[in-house]
């Protein structure tokens, strides 16, 4: 457990590795502004294959993009659902009768557990996921036997289904942005570049130099902790404590088992850190110099340029539609 | 045998892609009675690793373990209980923060006995009997063990699995830590048990003296590999221990200068300091 990944950064080479993380930072979230000022799909399509062609342009892994997405595809099923259930504007597209009957219902539980055990497999989770939601519509319109308990209307409008694929295409492309500054920043330089943006926060007293040490050493420290907490249930499961069994009432006192010791050398460990950065001199707040000075280099001015033409192509699009 | 290891390797995950091989191909019988079993070898040759497929805590890569009838493969198999196997194979870790949390000494004795089911009536008569076996008195039960010195917290954590009563006992460095007295009385205290119980005691340690002076069979790792399992005599006589990156105890590092400085013909395996005076006296014809 001596290299845990924390984030998503994947060593490489390109374009965007080039980049100071500052100009990366400030990129994106510029870019982010010119999306949601973009108000039509056209113009989002548009964005999207930029979107796209940087990507390939850095050198960008597309499957860990993709795979970045995926603890987020939750929300994007809800906002699309969303859309369309709610939004009553526009044509009307299609507009169906649904019945809550005693079989619908039963099918809908059968239906459940189905999905229940076919999710145990462990694979095409969101596609079952998909095809779980799909089969209660049909379930609820082809299954009008029985004591009927309610009725309702299902009607899905234009307006509902464009605005939905809107806001699906628009959230890929911020989720892709995001990424690709994970994806190609360490999380050091990440907290080293906004501690570097953060800095005239000093007027008004807030210190970005603190932050960044305290996510540094949090950051740096995952990995020792995690350890640790496997040695402690090692240990522990040597005096017949194993976290993978027993029953949920002794569960309660592994738990303590572990977070005891854990917070014990945690604290212990904060206190040696402490004793050992302060012997090098270190005082908190004093300036000092950097193994690693940020730089701008050509690259960050050509992205620099990139990132204002294209928001300010936005603002214009804006303005005349 | 109680033990049995049959072409044992274990990877540790690393990375994404890369394995680090922490034991390669270990073959390896432990009887249940009667030995004292030493683990050497340089630091990161996979001796904590070997010892934690003694009781089930890690899964072999490749190869399998039988522990007391059952049998360990790669996988955890979730339908099956491991839990039972650490009651036969009582692993004392060598850091004893990982291991007290409670507020008293006695409770944390008691939590391994109790984890097994046996009532508290019962676990305090056995921690009582453990605290006493470490060599420390009664009146520890009742103190905080994070008040303690590092020495006690040790022992306290050896009378933790003391007090399981396991069949065979593996301690991972009992001795690091402890000044020069604690660790001859720690050696003395698994000898005792040892003799009294006829338990197999598994040690790893970094300490040749103790090796030769308490241990019946050496086993040595070297970079993952099981490269020695003979008695300490056997291994004590070749030449070249250090290109295992093992030192000669003192005793013979000692009798060996004065052989060779004063050319005298002297016997330089001998176990202890006393054995060695004696011997010495007898060449110098005292």
């Amino acid at each position: 457990m001596k290299n845990i990944v924390i984030g998503q950064y994947i060593p490489g080479k390109g374009l965007f590795y080039r980049m100071d993380p500052r100009t990366k930072i400030i990129s994106v979230i510029t870019l982010m502004i010119a999306i949601f000022l973009l108000g039509s799909i056209p113009q989002l399509l548009v964005a999207f294959s930029v979107c796209a062609v940087m990507m390939w342009v850095g050198n960008i892994p597309v499957k860990r993009v993709i795979r970045g997405m995926k603890p987020l595809i939750i929300l994007l099923l809800f906002t699309f659902f969303f859309q369309i259930f709610f939004n009553k504007e526009g044509k009307l597209l299609l507009d169906e009768v649904m019945h809550v009957t005693v079989v619908s219902v039963l099918g809908i539980v059968l239906w459940t557990i189905l999905w229940r055990l076919l999710a145990r497999i462990g694979k095409f989770k969101t596609v079952l996921l998909l095809a779980y939601i799909m089969g209660i519509f049909v379930l609820f319109r082809f299954l009008p036997f029985g004591y009927s308990f309610t009725t309702f209307r299902f009607a899905i409008y234009e307006k509902g289904i464009e605005m939905s694929i809107f806001v699906i295409i628009r959230l890929v492309i911020i989720i892709s942005l995001s990424t690709v500054l994970t994806l190609t920043t360490k999380p050091t330089d990440l907290t080293q570049g906004l501690e570097s943006l953060m800095r005239p926060l000093k007027i008004i007293g807030i210190r970005s130099e603190d932050f960044a040490l305290i996510i540094s050493i949090s950051l740096r420290y995952i990995p020792t902790i995690l350890d640790e907490a496997f040695k402690i249930m090692a240990a522990q499961a040597s005096r017949g404590a194993d976290f993978a069994e027993g029953k949920l009432k002794d569960k309660v006192k592994q738990v303590i088992s572990l977070l005891v010791p854990m917070f014990i050398i945690a604290f212990k460990r904060s206190e040696d850190l402490a004793d050992a950065i302060e012997s090098r001199n270190f005082v908190p707040g004093k300036p000092r110099t950097r193994i690693h000075e940020l730089r701008f280099g050509w690259t960050d001015i050509g992205v620099g340029i990139f990132t204002l033409a294209a928001l300010a192509l936005t603002i214009v699009l804006k303005v005349i539609g | 045998m109680a033990i049995h290891f049959q072409h044992v390797s274990y990877q540790y995950p690393s990375g994404s892609y890369q394995f680090y091989q922490a034991i390669n191909d270990i073959s390896l019988s432990i009887p249940s009675q009667g030995e004292m079993i030493a683990i050497v070898g340089q630091t990161g040759s996979g001796k904590s690793t070997l010892a934690q497929h003694m009781n089930a805590l890690l899964f072999p890569s490749s190869g399998c373990v039988d522990i007391f009838g059952s049998t360990i493969r790669q996988k955890r198999d979730k339908k099956i209980s491991y839990n039972h196997l650490r009651k036969h194979v009582g692993l004392v870790f060598q850091f004893p923060e990982y291991q007290l949390f409670e507020e008293t000494v006695q409770k944390d004795i008691m939590f391994g006995p109790m984890n097994f089911k046996i009532s508290a009536a019962d676990a305090a008569v056995l921690a009582q009997k453990a605290i006493v076996q470490v060599g420390l008195d009664e009146t520890y039960l009742k103190r905080n063990p994070f008040n303690l010195s590092g020495g006690e917290k040790k022992r306290v954590s050896i009378a933790g699995i003391l007090a399981l009563d396991p069949d065979i006992l593996v301690l991972d460095e009992p001795t690091s830590g402890l000044d020069p007295k604690g660790k001859s009385q720690m050696m003395e205290l698994f000898t005792a048990i040892q003799k009294q119980t006829d338990k197999t005691i598994i040690i790893i340690t970094h300490d040749m003296d103790l090796v030769y002076r308490y241990m019946d069979r050496v086993i040595v790792m070297h970079e993952g590999r099981l490269i020695r399992d003979e008695s300490p005599d056997r291994l004590f006589h070749r030449k070249n221990l250090a290109e295992l990156h093992l030192d000669y105890p003192e005793t013979i590092s000692v009798l060996a200068a004065i052989k060779a400085q004063f050319s005298l013909d002297i016997d330089i395996y001998q176990k202890d300091m006393d054995a060695a005076l004696v011997e010495l006296r007898r060449a110098v014809g005292k």
